[in-house]
């Protein structure tokens, strides 16, 4: 029973930082209606920024992942800026196409780095021991990780719900001509989307290069792994991402845990995600949570 | 048409360098080609690999090695695609290269029969057993990974205390990964006394606790990793923080972790750190923790070309030192013995490389040998563990028995 | 019509018949041949290289997928993410012929033409059920779903042994009229063969564009609702473009296939899928002849910055880290210059220089 015990919470721990991988995404596309590819390239990004401002300035790590998350701020807001304020009202194909362009920059960007193609580790920051309760056990690091989503999560919701600026980027998110009539600047708010979703990159990859070293290719895959967990949440809850990175990262854990190596199977964590998503966009085309779009003629 | 008039263009400058070449007297140049991945997925692996080769054609020309004959190594980038090894192979071969280097697995499987065809001696940066397969003009450089398996294995065999050992194997989803696990299976179904729990072929994953946890419910005792690098570093991290890694070497209820070559050195301290403690790893390659005059031959290469720490350090810097010293080595015994260099005469100095003839660059810890039916250079390994955040010896250089008994 | 047929300054079109003729002007129609002739007779006269036949075979391919990529995502208005998986299914069919019967089987080597028609018609099928989501999905939804076809595609070749995993599956030698042909002329053969099918397709798709189904395709990208309302069925317009793109992409793999004489998992990858729309882009959207600049331009630049990254290791000193960037990077800023200053793409270059020469000698 432990057994099982354990995978819950490896589920959930692997599946929150889904969700705050996540995060990103369902931001920019909430305000914008624009797919980031490039999201995982930003992820990793601040996950090196992070690095970069511990190891080679040496400031204490929560400091710099702080930084970290204020430059990536920046800079996602600077990215829209120059690239994607031009294709406002351009078809939805060319803005997913710029993304993609951006994704091969930022490659080359990286690449004239040593980041691109060596490996690093953050210095250890936290008790190397596990936190033991009745045989299931669970690291700081992972500790920490999930409660960093919980919080972020936490701030993002409240911000969407109560603020102004939050309340006029889901207006614009329904209806840019109507928000524009009104006041809202538009661009304004396309910028910001981008800049918290840099952010909240950033702290997702930071949070992934804690737990798996920082390898260029393994942090930017994730901007491909988080895929299901955004449509299975439907492209523009938070709340959906959430419980749709959860809900993969324990199916993930339970395939592995019980299918792999039992009925000569194996690798079925990698593919399950991808087959339950065929299958729900039949049944479920908007997702779990995902808004229905009404379409007029 | 644009391609047409690109292509005119393009011959056209070519035919201009050529002609705007300075006419050398008498001196050759001898034509490499190399193609590995210098971006794309193992490029932590290649781009040191590509530093290791250029530096040491450019010290063989620099120090007039050939005497004022000079070797051209052209180095492409193929990220890890197949296809693009074609084309730079084809190139290559327009080019008229006399001796190919090769580097991933998936290229030189498909390119073997390429490679038949016209006759041209290849070193791959892959040591998969499966190159080999019919095929005449493959050559690993050093121990192939079923070797390297199996010689873990073996070595798990001989020391490890109580009952017949259980192992799992955790290898990587390609024919490089499951290349050894037939032949670790045959050696076991020739005699090596231990049992195979399980074979897993990992993915992207994040966490390794669910595997983990089942091999310690079956009671696997050692795991053998066939694999890059990165998965190594996030399985060893969570065996770390189930209290599962083994402070010596089997010790009981634990679990000890073993790796082929391209699983291994200071690459997975930097990914792993602590965790990383009493990793095994066994390699053909001298590595700069073990101080020696190979490791001071590759740190001076690596300072006289103004190469940082990490590519000096890397074992794969000194990979790709050893295979381009094996291609100068074949290209000056051809002409000291006044033959004519050509990839024919190349691939019979390579076939003549055995006995007194073995060659030993100082990169490795044991001698190259080749010959008709052995095709692998250095046939003996080293076993390092990490100690102290550092790779270090354990126990002198090996041969594994089984390679043998299961052919 | 009362207007010269060979130098028509501007349109007199007085019937939609006219406007759907296949060649406007007849210089149009003596320029195509000429330029037809030119590309099947050019080897006569010079010999190149194994290198620059293989990425122009390489070019040919690549535009034969992307004719079926422009039907789907051009002319329907549907982004597929998953078109290298359907190039994939092509190549993997003759791959698994040459595994069941044996690579050097007569039914590979010498009815290869049969072949790839087999696995055009396999790609289609496979087309066809990744399309179904699209009765009742749009836009980034159905995306999605081609995202997931690409997964399953990787996971099921890497998976199954039967596929080699992934690894090379070797496709023997074909034979012609003259023998077997060998390592010399291969790349030459595969050419003329590959210019045929790429002829042949896009005459195929210039009068597809032509008939009820081609303009059913251009109403349903541009208003869904109403062409619903004009009597057309949007989602099985959508799925039969995806059938088709299918069937072109499935021809492209097994020629692909046939050239590399080898099927292996890299080159059907998520990347290749993006690379394929990024030559869709910088070739024109939903123009035919956009399909041919897209690839020639996207391989030529690959080409061309690996040559300067190459010139420019000669005198930088850390060039290797240069010149590992410099290919994605140019990659990704030609695409977003593109979409920021031409999204037509080249072909709208194209578009210009004829108008230009057509209204010669006014200005345009």
């Amino acid at each position: 029973m432990s057994y099982f015990f354990q995978l819950v919470v490896s589920g959930i721990v692997v599946g929150s930082i889904y969700a705050l991988s996540a995060i990103g995404f369902v931001l920019i596309y909430k305000s914008s209606r624009v797919l980031n590819l490039a999201h995982g390239q930003i992820i990793a990004t601040g996950a090196f920024i992070t690095y970069s401002l511990t190891v080679t300035a040496h400031i204490p790590i929560y400091l710099s992942f702080l930084m970290s998350m204020i430059i990536t701020f920046f800079l996602a807001m600077s990215v829209e800026k120059i690239f994607l304020r031009r294709l406002i009202g351009e078809p939805i194909i060319s803005v997913i196409m710029v993304t993609i362009g951006l994704m091969s920059i930022i490659d080359g960007l990286i690449y004239l780095t040593p980041f691109g193609s060596e490996n690093f580790s953050f210095p250890p920051f936290l008790p190397q021991q596990p936190i033991v309760y009745a045989g299931i056990s669970i690291s700081y690091t992972q500790l920490v990780g999930v409660i960093i989503t919980f919080i972020l999560i936490g701030l993002f919701s409240w911000f969407f719900k109560k603020s102004t600026v939050g309340i006029s980027m889901r207006a614009v998110s329904d209806d840019q001509l109507a928000s524009m009539s009104i006041g809202v600047s538009v661009p304004r708010v396309f910028g910001l989307a981008w800049a918290t979703a840099g952010l909240s990159a950033a702290a997702a990859g930071s949070v992934i290069g804690n737990i798996t070293g920082l390898n260029f290719s393994t942090l930017h895959a994730f901007g491909i792994i988080v895929f299901p967990v955004v449509i299975l949440g439907g492209l523009d809850s938070l709340l959906g991402a959430v419980v749709a990175g959860i809900i993969m990262g324990l199916i993930q854990q339970f395939a592995s845990g019980y299918l792999d190596g039992n009925f000569g199977l194996y690798g079925t964590a990698q593919v399950l995600p991808y087959i339950l998503l065929l299958v729900l966009l039949l049944f479920k085309p908007h997702g779990l949570f995902g808004t229905h779009e009404i379409e007029r003629v | 048409m644009k391609t047409y008039k690109i292509s005119i263009w393009l011959m056209v400058s070519l035919v201009a360098v050529m002609l705007a070449m300075p006419v050398s007297s008498g001196a050759e140049v001898y034509k490499l080609g190399l193609s590995l991945a210098i971006t794309g997925p193992t490029s932590d692996a290649g781009n040191p690999y590509a530093k290791g080769v250029e530096d040491y054609f450019r010290y063989v020309n620099d120090m007039k090695l050939l005497g004022k004959d000079t070797i051209d190594c052209t180095i492409r980038d193929d990220k890890y695609e197949t296809a693009i090894t074609k084309r730079n192979f084809e190139e290559y071969l327009d080019m008229g290269i006399v001796f190919y280097l090769n580097y991933s697995t998936g290229s030189t499987l498909g390119l073997k029969r390429d490679f038949e065809e016209v006759k041209m001696p290849v070193i791959p940066a892959s040591f998969h057993a499966g190159n080999l397969e019919e095929s005449n003009y493959i050559f690993l450089p050093i121990a192939s990974y079923s070797a390297q398996a199996i010689g873990l294995a073996e070595y798990v065999v001989k020391n490890h205390n109580g009952k017949t050992p259980k192992v799992a194997l955790f290898v990587h989803p390609s024919a490089f990964g499951r290349g050894p696990v037939d032949d670790v299976k045959k050696s076991v179904a020739a005699g090596l006394g231990m049992e195979i729990v399980e074979v897993v072929e990992h993915g992207k994953d994040l966490d390794n606790t669910a595997m983990l946890q089942r091999f310690k419910s079956k009671g696997v005792q050692y795991v053998i990793s066939q694999t890059v690098q990165s998965p190594v570093a996030v399985m060893l991290n969570d065996a770390s923080r189930l209290g599962l890694v083994a402070k010596t070497f089997g010790e009981k209820g634990k679990i000890t972790f073993l790796g082929c070559h391209y699983t291994g050195g200071n690459d997975l301290i930097a990914l792993a750190g602590d965790a990383a403690e009493n990793f095994y790893w066994t390699t053909s390659y001298i590595i700069t923790s073990e101080p020696g005059v190979g490791t001071d031959a590759q740190l001076a290469l690596a300072k006289r070309y103004g190469r940082d720490d990490k590519a000096a350090n890397s074992h794969n810097y000194a990979n790709g030192v050893m295979v381009a010293q094996v291609a100068a080595e074949v290209i000056k015994r051809a002409k000291t013995r006044g033959k004519e260099v050509t990839k024919e005469t190349l691939y019979e100095e390579l076939l003549a490389m055995n006995g007194m003839n073995a060659f030993y660059p100082v990169t490795t810890v044991g001698p190259v040998t080749y010959s008709k039916d052995d095709h692998q250079g250095v046939d003996t390994l080293q076993l390092y563990a990490v100690d102290k955040g550092q790779f270090k010896s354990v126990g002198t250089p090996f041969i594994p028995e089984y390679t043998g008994k299961i052919k | 019509m009362s207007v010269n047929r060979w130098l028509a300054t501007g349109n007199y079109f007085t019937t939609y018949k006219e406007e759907q003729r296949i060649f406007y002007t007849s210089l149009d129609r003596i320029f195509c041949v000429f330029f037809l002739t030119t590309l099947f007779i050019w080897p006569f006269f010079m010999e190149l290289d194994s290198k620059d036949m293989l990425v122009i075979d390489n070019i040919l391919v690549a535009v034969i997928a992307i004719l079926g990529l422009n039907l789907v995502t051009g002319f329907a208005g549907l982004i597929s993410v998953g078109h290298a998986a359907f190039v994939g299914v092509g190549a993997y069919t003759v791959a698994c012929l040459s595994r069941i019967i044996g690579d050097q089987h007569v039914l590979i080597t010498h009815a290869w033409p049969l072949m790839i028609m087999f696995s055009g018609f396999v790609g289609a099928i496979f087309g066809g059920i990744v399309g179904l989501p699209a009765l009742r999905l749009k836009h980034l939804y159905l995306v999605m779903a081609t995202l997931s076809f690409q997964m399953i595609f990787e996971w099921t070749i890497g998976f199954m042994d039967f596929f080699n995993q992934g690894q090379t599956i070797f496709v023997g030698r074909v034979f012609w009229f003259t023998g077997q042909v060998g390592r010399k002329e291969h790349y030459l053969f595969w050419y003329y063969a590959l210019l045929v099918v790429v002829v042949l397709c896009g005459f195929a798709v210039r009068n597809l564009l032509r008939t009820r189904y081609g303009r059913c395709l251009v109403a349903v990208r541009d208003n869904d609702r109403a062409a619903d309302a004009m009597g057309m069925h949007p989602g099985f317009t959508k799925v039969y473009a995806f059938a088709l793109a299918g069937f072109f992409a499935g021809i492209a793999g097994a020629m692909h296939a046939y050239l590399y004489r080898g099927v292996g998992m890299e080159s059907f990858t998520l990347h290749e899928s993006i690379q394929y729309l990024a030559m869709t882009i910088v070739g024109g959207l939903g123009s035919l002849t956009g399909s041919f600049f897209g690839p020639a331009a996207i391989k030529i630049l690959d080409l061309q910055v690996e040559n300067l990254a190459e010139w420019a290791v000669t005198f930088l000193p850390s060039g290797m880290n240069l010149a590992t960037a410099l290919r994605p990077l140019s990659f990704g800023l030609v695409i977003v210059l593109f979409l920021i200053f031409e999204p037509r793409g080249i072909a709208n270059w194209w578009r210009i220089l004829r108008s230009y020469v057509k209204l010669w000698p006014f200005r345009y």
